[in-house]
C-alpha cells in the first residue's frame, strides 16, 4: 500500500535534483523530463495520478496552424480579435486531399452566413458558435478548463464548453454502435501514458475557428504523458481516409488549474446560441 | 508549491486528532442500527484508494409517483401481487417493451417524508409562483405564443432536461458514477453533462460559490459519511425552479451502495419561500446498461419548426386582416 507520504517524499526526491539540474541543462530537462518524470499513483493502482483540473494556453481553436493577429467584429473594437499563435500541428501542415482544402475555406466564409445546413434549417455554420458539443480532439484545447475524474475502471472527462463529457472505458470496447459528436472512447495505459482511441465521429464538428473539418471517417488516437506534477503532455494523432492524405499529429501542453478557488463550473450556451439560430425566425413588431 | 505541502502534510495531522472523537461516535450509532449483513455488503464496496465504490452505469427508472395517489393512502408499499400489478400494467400503456421503464421496488410514491407521500403545503407565495410556473409551462406546450425562442421551455430548448434533483422521466433515466480520491462525477446521459463534485472532508469543506453566482445544476460540495456520499448543493438559477422552488432551494442527495446491482439514493429539499416543510423521496438506482451520446440542441428542428410555423401563423393572420378591412 502506498502511503500518501511516501508519495510525497517520491515528489520531493524527483523535484530537487530536476531543480538543480535545470539550472545547468535547461534545453536537455525541456527534452527528457517528460521521459524522466514519475508522476504520483493513483492510490491503489499501478497507473499515474491524473486527476485535477487542466486547461491548455495556446491558439489552437482560433487556428490550428500558425496564425498572425486578426481583427474582431468592427463594432468590438479589440475585443474578440484573433491573438497570433505559433500553431500545435507537427510540421504545421495540414495534409488536405485538394478538394477538402477547397472547403475548408469555404467552410471560414461561411461560418457567420444563413446557409443551408439540412434538410429542415438554414443556419450559420461555425459549430461553436452554435454551441454545440465541440467533439474530439478540439474540446481539449478550447480556452475552458475541464476536469478528468480517473477512476480504477473508468475515465470521466467533463468539459465546461457546453457540458459536453466523455466516458472512457479503461478496457477493450467493441466498435462504435452509432457515430457521435464527442466520438467513442477506449483507454489503455501505455506505462505512463494514458492512450485514448477515439472512432465513431459524425461529420459536424471542427477543430477550429479557421473552418479546418474532418469526415466521419475520422479516427483520433490521444496520448496524455505527465511531465511534472501541473503539467500533461497531450498529442493526438489525427487520421481521415476521406479528407487528409496522411494521418497527421498536434501536440502541446495541459497546465493544471492552480488558482486558489479554481473549480469545474458551468458553461451551459444553449441559450447564447439562440439568437443566432433562431434570431430570424423572431416575431417582427407590427406583422 | 509550500501550500500544497502543508495542505497535504500538515491538515491531515491537525484535523486528524480534532476529527477522532465525533465522527468515531456517529458511526458507531450507525452501525448499531444496520444490520450486520448490510454493514458486510458495504464493506465489500471499496474502491483501491479505500473510499466506498458508488462506481458503475446505472438507471434511476421508477414507475412510481412522485406523490401517493389516494388509491394508495396510509400506504408506503404495495404487496407483492399489486406490484405485479403496475409493473403489468405499465409495460402495457407503453406497448409492451417500450422504454423498460416499469422497474419498482413497491413504493406507492417517492415520497416517503411526510409520511403521507405528498408534497408538504405550499406557502401562500409558493402556491402563487408554482400557479405562474405551470401555467408558463402550459403555454410554452401547447398554445404559445412562440414570439421568439425564449417562449419554449427549457427541456424543449435542450438547455438542460430537468432540474436536479432527478425525477424518473419516461426515458433518459442512465446514469454513470465515475470517482477519483478528491471528486466524484456523475454523467447524465440526458443530455450529456457531468456534475463534477469535489469531495471534502467536512473539516476543510470548501464554502458554496459567492452567492450572486447562479448555475444550471447548482454549485454541490460532497463528502462521506460511512458509507454514504452525501452531497449539498446550492445556488442555483431562477429557471431551474424544481417542482416550483425558488433559486434558494437547498437540495441534500445520499447515495449508498446496497447491492451489486443497487444504490440506494433519496434526497430532501428545503425552500421556506416554497413549501411550509422540508421533504424527502427515495429513488434506488439499479444496474444500467450502455451509456450513449444524448446531443440535444445540435438536431433541435423541434425549436425551429414552432418558430417557422408560427412566423407562417403570423402571416396567415396579417393576410386575413388585410382582406377583412378591404
Amino acid at each position: 500500500m502506498t502511503t500518501p507520504l511516501r508519495i510525497l517524499r517520491a515528489g520531493i526526491a524527483w523535484a530537487f535534483p530536476l531543480a538543480v539540474f535545470s539550472l545547468v541543462a535547461i534545453p536537455a530537462v525541456a527534452q527528457t523530463s517528460a521521459a524522466a518524470y514519475k508522476a504520483p499513483r493513483l492510490l491503489g493502482t499501478p497507473n499515474p495520478n491524473l486527476n485535477g483540473l487542466w486547461q491548455a494556453i495556446n491558439e489552437g481553436n482560433w487556428d490550428l496552424q500558425v496564425h498572425a493577429a486578426q481583427p474582431g467584429p468592427p463594432q468590438f473594437g479589440a475585443l474578440y480579435a484573433q491573438p497570433p499563435g505559433p500553431g500545435i500541428v507537427e510540421g504545421n501542415e495540414i495534409p488536405y486531399q485538394p478538394w477538402a482544402l477547397a472547403k475548408k475555406k469555404e467552410n471560414f466564409e461561411k461560418r457567420f452566413v444563413r446557409v443551408k445546413y439540412d434538410a429542415f434549417r438554414e443556419i450559420p455554420l461555425d459549430p461553436e458558435a452554435k454551441c454545440y458539443l465541440p467533439g474530439v480532439p478540439r474540446a481539449t484545447y478550447m480556452p475552458f478548463p475541464f476536469q478528468i475524474v480517473q477512476g480504477n475502471k473508468k475515465i470521466v472527462i467533463a468539459y465546461e464548453f457546453a457540458g459536453a463529457s466523455r466516458i472512457i472505458p479503461l478496457e477493450k470496447v467493441g466498435e462504435a454502435p452509432v457515430d457521435s459528436y464527442m466520438g467513442w472512447s477506449a483507454g489503455r495505459w501505455e506505462g505512463d501514458t494514458l492512450v485514448v482511441d477515439v472512432t465513431g465521429f459524425n461529420d459536424r464538428t471542427w477543430f477550429d475557428r479557421a473552418g479546418n473539418f474532418h469526415s466521419d471517417a475520422l479516427h483520433v488516437v490521444e496520448r496524455y504523458t505527465p511531465a511534472s506534477p501541473d503539467v500533461i503532455r497531450y498529442e493526438a494523432t489525427i487520421e481521415d481516409s476521406k479528407v487528409f492524405t496522411r494521418p497527421w499529429k498536434i501536440s502541446f501542453p495541459l497546465y493544471r488549474r492552480l488558482d486558489k478557488d479554481a473549480l469545474f463550473m458551468e458553461f451551459k450556451c444553449v441559450p447564447f446560441s439562440e439568437e443566432l439560430i433562431y434570431g430570424h425566425l423572431r416575431k417582427q413588431a407590427g406583422k | 508549491m509550500r501550500h500544497r505541502i502543508l495542505a497535504s502534510v500538515g491538515m491531515p495531522l491537525i484535523v486528524a486528532g480534532l476529527l477522532a472523537a465525533a465522527p468515531a461516535a456517529a458511526q458507531v450509532a450507525a452501525a448499531a442500527q444496520v444490520p450486520a449483513a448490510k454493514a458486510a455488503a458495504a464493506k465489500k464496496w471499496r474502491t483501491p484508494w479505500g473510499d466506498p465504490d458508488l462506481q458503475g452505469s446505472w438507471s434511476n427508472t421508477n414507475i412510481a409517483p412522485l406523490e401517493r395517489p389516494a388509491k394508495w393512502a396510509g400506504r408506503e408499499f404495495m404487496t407483492e401481487q399489486e406490484r405485479a400489478e403496475e409493473e403489468k400494467k405499465r409495460a402495457r400503456s407503453e406497448g409492451g417493451s417500450f422504454y423498460d421503464s416499469s422497474w419498482t421496488d413497491g413504493r406507492t410514491s417517492l415520497i416517503y417524508d411526510p409520511p403521507d407521500g405528498r408534497m408538504p403545503a405550499p406557502t401562500p407565495e409558493g402556491k402563487k409562483r408554482q400557479a405562474a410556473l405551470k401555467a408558463a409551462f402550459d403555454r410554452a406546450r401547447n398554445n404559445g405564443p412562440y414570439d421568439g425562442p425564449e417562449d419554449m421551455e427549457i427541456r424543449t430548448r435542450c438547455i438542460i432536461r430537468d432540474a436536479l434533483p432527478r425525477i424518473p422521466a419516461t426515458y433518459g433515466n442512465s446514469y454513470e458514477i465515475v470517482q477519483s480520491p478528491g471528486s466524484v462525477a456523475i454523467y447524465h446521459e440526458a443530455i450529456h453533462e457531468t456534475r463534477v463534485i469535489p469531495i471534502d472532508r467536512p473539516i476543510d469543506r470548501r464554502p458554496h460559490l459567492n452567492a450572486g453566482v447562479r448555475q444550471w445544476f447548482g454549485d454541490p460540495r460532497g463528502h462521506w459519511e460511512g458509507d454514504t456520499l452525501v452531497v449539498e448543493t446550492t445556488n442555483f438559477n431562477d429557471e431551474t425552479a424544481f417542482q416550483g422552488s425558488t433559486k434558494n432551494l437547498l437540495l441534500v442527495e445520499r447515495w449508498r451502495r446496497a447491492a451489486a446491482d443497487r444504490i440506494d439514493y433519496t434526497f430532501t429539499v428545503s425552500d421556506p419561500e416554497t413549501w411550509t416543510k422540508p421533504w424527502s423521496a427515495s429513488i434506488p438506482w439499479h444496474s444500467a446498461g450502455q451509456l450513449f451520446e444524448y446531443a440535444c440542441h445540435e438536431d433541435n428542428i423541434d425549436m425551429y419548426g414552432i418558430l417557422t410555423g408560427a412566423r407562417a401563423d403570423d402571416k396567415k393572420a396579417a393576410e386575413a386582416a388585410k382582406k377583412g378591412t378591404k
